[in-house]
């Protein structure tokens, strides 16, 4: 394992040096703190913003496994999705580009997300379906 | 959360630090901020693992498109797919890690506000690594899914920041992995060994953590699955119905193919009244449409692969490469540089290997799937090889000579 170790650290080691002397010495790229603003930029909202809001849901609203799963899955979609949605439409010049009816698309899977959450939670609460108690994945915090 | 506090072991290599005043552990600093039993090494581990899959076949699937980009001569005219089937693998495998890299933070998040904030120099260290690493992961992914919709909100230029972001990320995930190898070994396999190794019972004082634990990654995975399936039909055909968010649907555009750089965007929609289509050489030819489409026809069913992820395979008819070099009295295996009607753009004169030169399936393209071409597919000829990126396939093409 030791040999592994210091096999990844050099390696880690190497391409990061090689890539931040390409950063910093591409032509191309002729001012590397804008990159470095986007990076600090993106970690802040991650870890400032979006973090806070993920762990004040999943501590509050949702508690059911259900409602959890059908968070995640939304999110993931609406992370994808998302630019698509706000780009269609927008820069027509090559209309093969975002040629879908993106809107309408996410909302459906959103849809359809909520609905079988809905009959997921459902079919828990009705007799002789499993009560929450009973739901050994529900998490109390 | 930190189960695992390894024995402290001396290390002569490392400077201790002092503690900060505890006064200063505020807000989420204080102990028992993150109660979820998921933010555990264990879930860490697993899905650090399909994380690390997925972005190291997108680190090499890139490289690789990187490298075929910037020498061309590099890669074989076989498989007929090969490019095709890399470049879609790195997108899918990049938008499968959104999801991936998003529920390994939320895992790990409690360590953000660990204490004490650093205990030693290479714990300093080690910090700051985790930060480029993830500052880096976030921008990669971001300028990736952003490139593939041709947006560019930001003021550097996208293909260089992207590689060489690709690198310093991967080199951050190598840094990281290498630190949390004793983790890792500890919390590989779910067998027992790890509970009693670090003292857990495997369960919380709210429940069992192992039916949570399996929950959550069914849900992650079930979100892996879904934006994959919903995105990959770009590339991959028996997927197209799936396609919903995908910037690009195979089957949409002129003649039934999507456009990377239209007519308009290149200033081609009209062509010069004198076009000719020059063949550089001992005997050199200037030869009409008329005369083009009088030499042996021939098709081939090739794909268009681009380097933003979506490929469309089509029916090209038209004339080949190595008929035209011999018109010309080039003999065949020679390396030709193709020079396009396009005023600008980096791909106006581009370089077609000799090995692709010779192919028979490589064709100056006249029509496709039996029209022929409209201006945004190159009219009035274009370049299709086999196992290239689309870039390099030059419509609008002008002149093809010796390279």
């Amino acid at each position: 394992m030791r040999t592994l170790r210091a096999l990844l650290l050099l390696g880690g080691l190497a391409l990061t040096g090689w890539g931040l002397t390409g950063l910093l010495t591409d032509h191309y790229i002729e001012h590397p703190l804008d990159i470095a603003e986007w990076a600090v930029g993106a970690l802040v909202l991650h870890d400032a913003l979006w973090l806070p809001v993920v762990c004040a849901l999943g501590a509050t609203l949702a508690r059911r496994t259900a409602v959890r799963t059908a968070l995640i899955l939304t999110a993931a979609v609406t992370a994808v999705a998302l630019p698509a949605v706000l780009r269609a439409g927008t820069d027509t010049t090559n209309p093969t580009v975002l040629p879908l009816p993106y809107l309408r698309n996410w909302l459906l899977v959103l849809a359809a997300i909520a609905v079988l959450a809905g009959a997921l939670v459902l079919r828990r609460r009705r007799p002789g379906g499993r009560s929450k108690a009973e739901d050994p994945t529900e998490e109390e915090h | 959360m930190d189960d695992i506090t390894p024995t402290p072991r001396r290390r002569p290599y490392d400077l201790p630090l002092p503690p900060p005043p505890d006064a200063l552990r505020r807000g989420p600093l204080r102990e028992g901020t993150f109660s979820s039993a998921l933010h555990d090494p264990r879930t860490a581990v697993v899905l650090g693992r399909w994380l690390g899959a997925a972005l190291l076949t997108c680190f090499l699937t890139g490289l690789f498109s990187h490298l075929v980009q910037e020498s061309p001569a590099w890669l074989p005219s076989r498989p007929v797919n090969g490019y095709r089937v890399t470049q879609g693998l790195h997108v899918i495998s990049g938008i499968a890690a959104v999801p991936l890299l998003v529920a390994k933070l939320w895992t790990v998040y409690p360590k953000l506000f660990e204490w004490p904030p650093v205990r030693s120099v290479l714990h300093a260290l080690e910090r700051l690594g985790i930060a480029v690493l993830v500052a880096a992961m976030l921008l990669e992914l971001l300028t990736g899914l952003f490139n593939t919709l041709q947006w560019y909100p930001w003021p550097f230029p996208f293909r260089q920041t992207h590689f060489w972001l690709g690198w310093l990320a991967t080199g951050g995930l190598l840094l990281h992995v290498a630190a949390k190898l004793p983790q890792i070994r500890t919390h590989w396999r779910r067998a027992r060994r790890a509970a009693r190794n670090t003292g857990t019972t495997g369960t919380t004082g709210t429940g069992p953590v192992e039916p949570q634990r399996r929950a959550f990654l069914t849900a992650v995975a079930a979100s892996v699955g879904l934006v994959t399936l919903t995105t990959a039909g770009q590339s991959v055909p028996w997927l197209r119905s799936l396609d919903l968010f995908a910037p690009r649907r195979p089957d949409l555009g002129p003649q039934g193919l999507p456009v990377n750089r239209t007519a308009a965007q290149a200033g081609t929609t009209t062509l010069p009244a004198d076009w000719r289509l020059e063949v550089g050489g001992p005997h050199p030819v200037r030869l009409s449409l008329d005369e083009l489409a009088r030499l042996p026809q021939y098709e081939a069913e090739l794909p268009i692969a681009c380097v933003e992820g979506w490929s469309a395979s089509a029916r090209w008819g038209g004339v080949r490469i190595r008929d035209l070099l011999a018109l010309a009295g080039v003999p065949a295996g020679t390396a030709l540089r193709i020079t396009s009607l396009e005023l600008d753009g980096p791909y106006r004169v581009t370089e077609l290997p000799a090995e692709h030169a010779r192919d028979p399936l490589t064709l100056l393209a006249l029509r496709v799937n039996g029209e022929v071409l409209a201006p945004d597919h190159g009219y009035p000829a274009r370049i299709i090889a086999p196992n290239r990126p689309g870039v390099l396939q030059t419509k609008w093409v002008t002149r093809i000579e010796v390279g």
